[in-house]
């Protein structure tokens, strides 16, 4: 039985371990990648409605080398399937003043992040170009991409890098029905949010017309719709998953 | 590998293109233009082939930076062993 194949970056913890999951449910075949196997990782690789069907890699992304040997192998893993779609969610962030913020520290988040995203959709496309029949690439960026946030300067840049990267890309691939988008959650309690305390969040809570955080599912559920037919004719665009916080 | 079998390698995959494109397979050779001629491919056709050639010869010209090439030639110096 033939299954579209989506690559997902990073799916190891947090917005990741929920996409794929979600994915999985969904029915496509699906690939990650991370650092090392983690216990959603061995959860997933060990149930056999789905095993058959995830495909995990080692990889850092940030290292080209590493991030071309495991878009090969999960590509060669999927046989007839190809590729379909690519989902770049791996992401770290690290709050600091600037002025104070170490060069390594921004650098490694503009590695990862950035550079990292380049890397993968380098690759992958690579293979979406070779299969001829269109595909997705989704970029997770964040609402710290367009909007200014104290203490994130490094992790804002690397974002909307991402978004700039989302934009570019999608007229590049555009022509071989290849579509690009970013997905920008505003401030979720996910792992990558933990450099805002409590109060903080509370603060944004109040300021979002729909008065809550955005959630993991509310991710995936975006995800879904871009990489369905339904979401054919929608390219380049840096969509916001916020409650209305931008708006 | 010599620079003759990587030019007949370029002569495949660039049938190979036209063909999936439903163009006429044109007959190349070292100064054939690869872009912005007659040869009727675009830029995305040419890095899928140059991916091939990567592939077929085990060698990335490109790994240490962009290279100009304009012909087939050209492009199959810098696979040459």
């Amino acid at each position: 039985m033939q299954r579209k194949h989506v690559l997902v970056t990073g799916g190891s913890r947090g917005l990741g371990a929920h996409l794929i999951r979600g994915l999985l449910a969904d029915g496509y075949r699906v690939s990650t990648c991370s650092r090392t196997r983690t216990p959603v990782i061995e959860e997933l690789l060990g149930q056999p409605e789905v095993s058959d069907r995830f495909f995990w890699g080692p990889c850092q992304v940030g290292v080209a080398e590493e991030v071309d040997t495991f878009v090969r192998d999960a590509v060669a893993w999927a046989g007839a399937d190809g590729l379909y779609g690519v989902i770049n969610n791996a992401g770290i962030a690290q709050a600091g003043i600037l002025a104070s913020f170490p060069n390594v520290e921004s650098e490694k988040i503009l590695q990862v992040n950035l550079l990292g995203a380049i890397q993968v959709a380098r690759a992958a496309s690579q293979y979406l170009l070779k299969a001829k029949d269109g595909g997705r690439i989704i970029n997770i960026s964040s609402i710290i991409g367009t909007r200014g946030y104290n203490g994130l300067a490094a992790y804002s840049a690397s974002k909307a890098g991402m978004d700039g990267l989302t934009r570019a890309l999608a007229r590049e691939l555009g022509r071989r029905g290849i579509t690009v988008n970013s997905v920008a959650p505003g401030y979720m309690k996910t792992d990558m949010s933990s450099t805002l305390n409590a109060g903080q969040l509370a603060q944004i809570v109040n300021r979002t017309p729909l008065r809550r955080l955005a959630s993991e599912e509310d991710v995936l559920g975006l995800v879904r719709f871009l990489l369905s037919d339904a979401a054919a004719m929608i390219t380049g665009q840096t969509i916001l998953v916020d409650g209305g916080v931008s708006c | 590998m010599e620079k003759q079998e990587i030019l007949s390698a370029i002569q495949k995959l660039v049938a190979d293109i036209l063909e999936q494109k439903g163009l006429d397979v044109v007959t190349l050779d070292a100064s054939t233009e690869l872009l912005g001629g007659e040869l009727g491919i675009d830029s995305l056709d040419l890095a899928t082939l140059v991916r091939e050639l990567e592939e077929t010869t085990g060698r990335d010209p490109f790994s240490e930076g962009f290279i100009e090439f304009r012909t087939a030639g050209e492009l199959a110096d810098l696979y040459v062993r």
